[in-house]
């Protein structure tokens, strides 16, 4: 037991001067810490963010544009999918499925069969955090 | 048999779709992802004239089948993954 507390000891007695010289020299090691500290509070993936709702259109527009069967020439950012683009259900879906892609996020099913148009998707999309 | 099933709705069909497409997305060889996918809509296309519910049920049936293959396979395929990306999944 003595032996044990002495090498303690000396090992305590060994580091401390190290460390103390160590943030005497160079103070910004410790100042470096703390913002740290603080900054990983709150992940930025976790949080999430909104999306700017006219970048969503852009987006969601050139994504809907480069589905095949679409004629890029009638998508605006008011379309509906079955009506003015004269796509199926079927269709709808692969759309749904392209756009989760392209913002790296996951919509439930009970969201994604209420999506009909662009304006719909746009307006989901931008109101949710994990879109990216 | 499968008279006895009734005919599934849209939105089961709908949900079988879109769980395949999911289940495809899960694959890490490109080659297999993009199969699936193509396969699974082309399956949908090609069923989708049918009107006889028997027809459709055992169709939809089938779909379900498939999907606990794919689902099995994403699984097994990921123990097994490739060690080298194939050059479509190499973003510019």
């Amino acid at each position: 037991m003595a032996a044990r507390n002495a090498l303690l000891k000396y090992l305590r007695v060994n580091a401390t001067p190290v460390l103390q010289s160590s943030s005497v020299r160079n103070p910004r090691v410790v100042g470096g810490g703390v913002i740290q500290l603080f900054r990983r509070h709150f992940s930025e993936e976790v949080r999430g963010s909104f999306l700017d709702k006219s970048e969503v259109t852009d987006r969601v527009v050139t994504c809907v544009k480069n589905f095949q069967k679409v004629d890029p020439s009638k998508v605006t950012p008011t379309a509906h999918f079955q009506n003015d683009l004269g796509l199926d259900s079927l269709d709808t879906v692969e759309v749904v499925m392209a756009l989760e892609e392209e913002f790296g996020f996951e919509i439930p099913d009970t969201e994604a069969d209420k999506i009909s148009s662009i304006n719909h998707a746009v307006d989901f999309i931008a109101s949710h955090p994990q879109a990216k | 048999m499968a008279t006895a099933v009734p005919p599934p709705t849209r939105t089961e069909i709908i949900s079988l779709f879109r769980s395949l497409l999911r289940s495809a997305r899960e694959f890490s060889d490109y080659n297999i992802r993009e199969y699936t996918k193509r396969r699974t809509i082309d399956s949908f296309r090609d069923n989708k004239t049918l009107s006889d519910p028997s027809s459709i049920a055992a169709a939809f049936t089938d779909g379900k089948s498939q999907l606990q293959v794919a689902k099995r396979q994403a699984v097994v395929y990921s123990l097994y993954a490739p060690k080298v990306k194939s050059i479509m999944d190499i973003k510019p």
